[in-house]
């Protein structure tokens, strides 16, 4: 099937198989490998973009689904190697250790903070509740999203 | 890897209901229960037939002083966001807000978890103590059918082939007070062990208690008005009523939890949602 998706700014006009997710497609067909697959059923979170304004776990979207759709991956959040004010801030805070988590965090905690630029500590561990990390135990990330906001609000 | 199907997104109800008598063919509306059972292969269709493109189904009307209208599109975020609906049906946004995580809760939909019909369903317990309805397209008109009777087995469904919920209908339950509670072990990556909604009404008189994960689909206790008529004592009406859940409820063990769990967390989870909405 023929779909057309604009993602971080682009757009693609692709042929595509009715059983590819958005993550492979993502993944396999443009080659943006920074969104990671991990348990492919919604539940990791490492999978997750931003498709239409809202975050979404890629694996459980279809491509063609995505027909239309404005996405936004991790390889777009740097502008020209410009790191964002959330990614500066996962490094200074020690938000990343093994990375394999960490696209799908900035995503959702990124798109909280356009939500909600000021969220409290119990809005910024739900926003997140969906993306599983193994290394840091959270609390570097949730307080890198917490000076981000400190440094906005 | 999911096997390979056809896939249609038609814009037209008359479209759709057509699609959907193609033999094993299945809707499609957020996916977030259908792709996670297609990848594990417990579902093979041949055929998915998407709904985003129907207009119908993306009423979403609320009015407290009306009956809601909840197309079967509205993604739980969406109930979530609403402020009347938190106002007028907190149960609805309560129950939303324990099903999964965010970025889930931006495609699951209320409708979907019903017709997904999981003896955990978390959606059809504020459902069933609002009386609401289900609005089901068919090849022939609209039928309707109370949410009570919609779920009829471990991931089973009233609807026929050929036919698909177009909408919700909630009854106002003014003054009414309610609630749900569900015990689940990690927050955003667990089913229910057990959930619970109630719903007090105390100018009719009317005390409804919802029991999920404990039988084949969410159950309805019967007798609990009588029981809410004749005690007036908030902490022995609890009791009661916890009693009458035992004797309900069939349990299972399963991964999740053992049946005896199940019940002592329903005894617990009983007694604390009737003194929250009879005190």
């Amino acid at each position: 099937m023929d779909i057309t998706v604009k993602v971080n700014g682009n757009e693609y006009r692709e042929n595509v198989p009715a059983n590819m997710t958005l993550l492979q497609f993502l993944k396999g067909r443009l080659l943006l490998t920074g969104t990671k697959d991990g348990c492919g059923i919604g539940e990791c979170g490492a999978c997750t973009v931003i498709m239409d304004g809202k975050t979404v776990t890629s694996c459980l979207v279809l491509a063609v689904e995505a027909d239309g759709a404005e996405i936004r991956t991790i390889e777009g959040e740097a502008g020209d190697g410009q790191l964002t004010g959330l990614q500066e801030a996962f490094i200074e805070y020690g938000g990343t250790q093994c990375g394999f988590c960490t696209p799908g965090m900035i995503m959702s905690a990124q798109d909280l903070l356009e939500r909600n630029p000021n969220p409290s500590r119990e809005e910024i561990a739900e926003a997140i509740a969906g993306n599983l990390c193994r290394c840091t135990g959270y609390e570097p990330i949730i307080e890198a999203v917490e000076a981000v906001a400190r440094k906005h609000g | 890897m999911i096997r390979s199907f056809a896939y249609v997104k038609p814009d037209t109800m008359e479209g759709a209901l057509k699609a959907l008598q193609t033999e094993n063919s299945r809707p499609l509306a957020g996916g977030t229960d259908l792709l996670v059972d297609m990848r594990n292969g417990l579902l093979r269709p041949d055929l998915l037939v998407d709904l985003k493109g129907l207009e119908e189904m993306k009423v979403f009307s609320v009015d407290p002083e009306k009956v809601l209208k909840i197309g079967a599109l509205s993604t739980l975020n969406l109930l979530i966001d609403n402020r009347k609906i938190r106002e007028c049906c907190p149960v609805l946004t309560e129950a939303a807000f324990s099903v999964a995580t965010y970025q889930v809760r931006n495609r699951a939909t209320l409708v979907g978890n019903i017709c997904n019909a999981s003896p955990a369903a978390d959606m059809a317990l504020p459902l069933f103590i609002l009386e609401a309805q289900l609005v089901i397209a068919c090849p022939d008109g609209e039928r309707r059918v109370p949410s009570l009777e919609f779920m009829t087995g471990v991931k089973k469904n009233a609807l026929k082939r050929g036919e698909i919920v177009v909408r919700v209908e909630i009854p106002p339950a003014p003054g009414a007070k309610m609630a749900f509670l569900k015990k689940q072990r990690v927050k955003g990556h667990d089913l229910a062990l057990i959930n619970v909604a109630g719903l007090a009404d105390k100018k009719a008189g009317r005390l409804r208690i919802c029991v999920g994960a404990c039988a084949a689909a969410p159950l309805l206790l019967k007798g609990t008005d009588r029981l809410y008529k004749d005690i007036k004592d908030v902490d022995r009406l609890a009791e009661n009523v916890a009693d009458l859940a035992l004797r309900t409820i069939s349990p299972i063990d399963d991964v999740r939890a053992s049946k005896e769990y199940r019940s002592d967390m329903v005894k617990v989870y009983v007694k604390r949602i009737v003194k929250k909405i009879c005190s």
